[in-house]
């Protein structure tokens, strides 16, 4: 498996997410926990600083001075039961599509993980590095489960797809964190109805979009390529766009200078 | 009017959750009303006549090019710049059409066919909410779909594309003629960021009789109040484009948009031209006041707050059969109304009056159908109202554009049902897929559209290109109403049905309808329909 070629207790997706787990236990599993970012120091060693206290609704993020976005660090598992953190480990840094699902959806689970694979697919040769595929479970399900749904659908061992869980506390404070709810109590936490929507994020850019994961996966490819700064998008067989009248290049382009007032 | 009826209608909008939901948010810093004059875009400006773009255009990446060969080229650049929309705020990156937010006022013609070349010069990273990809839409332009804005047509910084703009009656009828027109960013999934970020100008349409011009000796000319403003020459100018939209900002004074909100984003703040809350001096006179909701989310409900009436002469940019006395107007988002305010009729101790909206809206979701008491209610614009009489040789006529024959028997109904499952935006149970057509509408024909919605959701559905005309809404026809025109924009509360009639002519290809609250339209709530021949 090629992102498990070390496998340890915790998640390779970031080697400081063990001594990140050791610093705060189990605080994150808590929704109203206030953990924030760590940042290492010369010596490796890994430091929490003071973050004022997130709001107490859920979904609430946190806006940095450098214009990135700070999560609750939640404490999450992955398919092969490593501890990752949300904020921590899936967030900073990091682009990628997340979908919500749970093992026993008798729903649209199925067809969504469906058309994410065919996006994968399309995105395969940047999955991984820098893309990842961000899959959380609504029902607790174990990681055990989780990697017997990825198994027995091919997924398992893709580089770059995490299919995660947590308490639904944790689960419920990510969705609302990625706007994915309802202002009726009712209809938020009914299962059946769960949102079938995609987010995607680029987290240094603090640029969002969304989309339905059932979509055409060409559209869902594009929305992730979309997020990445123009010279550095990929070209990748598959998303090319038909235009009646394509937009040319600009000639002896030289990039905008910074903006100055120009108000009125 | 259409209004009357929404008012009393019913609405089941949850408003326990929505103020909820409203509480959520931060407000924005204070700042002080009434302290900066109203401003407006400059004219967009044409190209000399000598002058040529460079490269040339390409005459066969366009339909009937030839035929409504550009008389006037423009050269426009969309790029960043800093814009305070108020003193007591802090200078916010916007995005701006030739250095202006709102965008350059372009000042059209029928029979004076344009291309534009929008250059986009925006950097290539854009940190926060916002795409460096654009394209741009002419909302309710009759154009090709090549130079349409379709959402994916979208291109990135160091491009440019040529938008032919042929300023074209549909089928050659005068009785298709347009007024007031806007553009605006029209970038997938990006749409309401960059709107939000300031992409968005008028596009006005003139021809012989909306001439522009009060005091044409053309006999049959409306002679409405005219004179739009160029930036800042407002002097002797008595015809208004006014873009209402509403924006919050952060405890830094920066304008700030909520990137995770799904429902719609609603600000706390009023700006009309990209001005919080200003001041603007009126003679005691008439003047055409080009109403347009700017977005993303919000609804207005505009009232003068003494309760003056004024006369609707045009809805979504067509003048209506006659004009209607309204002392209110009900917008959706992108929906527009012109109006003809006579402040001679005023008291002469009436020194002020303000322009204010009694829409309840708590979420981004649509109005509460609740009309808020005028003495609450949220002022927009004050109005200071000069002493003395002056001349005023502009009218209102009792007739103005009569609605064009539905003459082209109908092929085909089709029914569009815009609903939400499992928290996604479907269209007759769709998804939105680009790739797909949902409606292969065939030239020289004209079909009947039924529109419904469901669940406590507003949805102003836009339909590009060609203009329906709304033969029900709920039941009931629409004649002498605000809806009794043509119109781009239907706007849907929760249950609402409306049948329109629409034809097909001039042009081929593909053309979306999507919901107009952007936030929805970005999350998908669209569909392709193509003419074919």
């Amino acid at each position: 498996m090629p992102h498990n070629e070390n496998p340890s207790e915790t998640s390779p997706l970031s080697r400081r997410a063990s001594l990140g787990a050791l610093v705060l236990p189990g605080l994150a599993a808590l929704a109203g926990c206030a953990t924030g970012p760590r940042a290492a120091s010369d010596s490796g060693a890994v430091h929490v600083r003071d973050l004022p206290e997130f709001p107490a609704r859920p979904g609430s993020t946190i806006m940095e001075a450098d214009g990135t976005r700070t999560f609750r660090n939640h404490e999450l598992r992955d398919q092969d039961g490593r501890v990752v953190r949300f904020q921590q480990d899936l967030m900073a840094g990091q682009i990628f599509a997340a979908t919500f699902m749970y093992v026993n959806c008798t729903g649209i689970c199925s067809d969504m993980t469906g058309q994410m694979t065919k996006a994968y697919d399309l995105l395969k040769p940047i999955m991984g590095n820098p893309v990842r595929f961000y899959t959380f479970s609504l029902a607790q399900d174990s990681p055990a489960d989780l990697k017997a749904y990825m198994q027995a659908r091919g997924l398992y061992g893709r580089p770059g797809w995490y299919f995660l869980t947590a308490p639904r506390e944790v689960i419920k404070d990510i969705r609302w964190g990625f706007g994915f709810s309802d202002p009726d109590e009712e209809v938020d936490s009914n299962l059946n109805g769960h949102t079938g929507m995609a987010r995607f994020g680029h987290h240094r850019l603090d640029k969002w979009s969304s989309c339905p994961a059932l979509a055409n996966p060409v559209l869902t490819a594009r929305s992730v390529v979309a997020l990445f700064p123009p010279d550095k998008r990929p070209e990748l067989a598959g998303l090319e766009r038909e235009q009646l009248s394509p937009a040319r290049k600009i000639p002896n382009y030289q990039p905008a200078p910074p903006a100055t007032d120009r108000s009125l | 009017m259409q209004g009357s009826a929404l008012a009393t209608g019913a609405f089941f909008i949850n408003s326990k959750f929505s103020l909820k939901m409203l509480a959520e948010e931060p407000p924005s810093p204070f700042t002080t009303p009434w302290i900066q004059p109203l401003r407006f875009a400059p004219y967009a400006v044409p190209l000399p006549d000598f002058a040529r773009l460079d490269p040339a255009p390409i005459p066969e990446l366009h339909q009937r090019y030839e035929e409504f060969a550009p008389q006037h080229l423009y050269n426009m650049t969309i790029s960043e710049q800093l814009v305070r929309p108020h003193p007591q705020l802090g200078f916010s990156r916007c995005f701006a059409y030739q250095g202006s937010v709102p965008g350059v006022t372009f000042m059209a013609r029928y029979g004076t066919p344009v291309l534009c070349r929008i250059n986009n010069a925006l950097p290539s990273v854009i940190p926060g909410f916002g795409s460096c990809d654009v394209i741009t839409h002419v909302h309710n332009g009759f154009h090709a779909p090549e130079s349409d804005g379709f959402p994916e047509d979208r291109f990135s910084p160091g491009s440019f594309k040529d938008h032919h703009w042929p300023n074209m009656l549909a089928s050659g009828n005068p009785l298709e003629a347009k007024g007031t027109l806007w553009y605006h960013d029209h970038c997938l999934d990006f749409t309401a960021q960059n709107t939000y970020r300031g992409l968005a100008g008028f596009y006005l349409l003139f021809d012989s009789l909306d001439s522009g011009t009060e005091r044409d000796p053309n006999p049959d000319a409306f002679r409405l109040p005219s004179g739009v403003p160029d930036g800042r020459r407002v002097r002797n100018r008595y015809d208004l484009p006014l873009i209402f939209t509403d924006r919050r900002f952060d405890q830094n004074g920066l304008l700030a948009f909520d990137t995770m909100n799904m429902d719609g984003i609603l600000g706390d703040k009023f700006l009309v031209n990209g001005l919080v809350q200003p001041y603007f001096e009126v003679e005691r006179r008439k003047y055409r006041f080009r109403l347009l909701v700017g977005g993303p989310s919000r609804f207005f409900d505009f009232w003068m707050s003494n309760g003056m009436t004024f006369d609707v002469v045009a809805m979504d940019g067509n003048m209506l059969p006659a004009p209607i006395v309204a002392n209110h107007v009900k917008l959706g988002v992108a929906e527009r109304a012109d109006i003809v305010v006579d402040f001679s009729q005023l008291p002469e101790s009436t020194t002020e009056v303000y322009l204010v909206n009694r829409e309840d809206q708590r979420d981004g979701r649509g109005p509460t159908g609740n009309t808020l008491p005028m003495s609450t209610a949220p002022r927009l614009l004050k109005l200071i109202v000069r002493p003395g009489q002056v001349q005023d040789p502009s009218q209102v006529p009792s007739v103005l554009r009569p609605r064009p024959a539905m003459d082209i028997p109908v092929a085909q109904e089709r029914s569009w049902h815009f609903d939400r499952s499992n928290g996604m935006w479907t269209v007759n149970g769709q998804l939105f897929d680009h790739n797909r057509c949902d409606a292969f509408c065939k030239q020289g024909t004209a079909e009947i559209w039924h529109f419904s919605t469901a669940g406590g959701w507003a949805h102003p559905v836009h339909v590009h290109c060609e203009e329906p005309m709304v033969l029900s809404y709920n039941g009931k026809p629409v004649g002498g109403t605000i809806l009794g025109g043509r119109k781009d924009i239907f706007t849907l509360y929760p249950g609402d049905e409306m049948s329109v009639y629409i034809k097909f002519r001039d042009w081929l290809g593909r053309y979306p309808m999507h919901c107009h609250n952007t936030v929805h339209e970005d999350h998908a709530m669209m569909v392709r329909w193509d003419i074919v021949p």
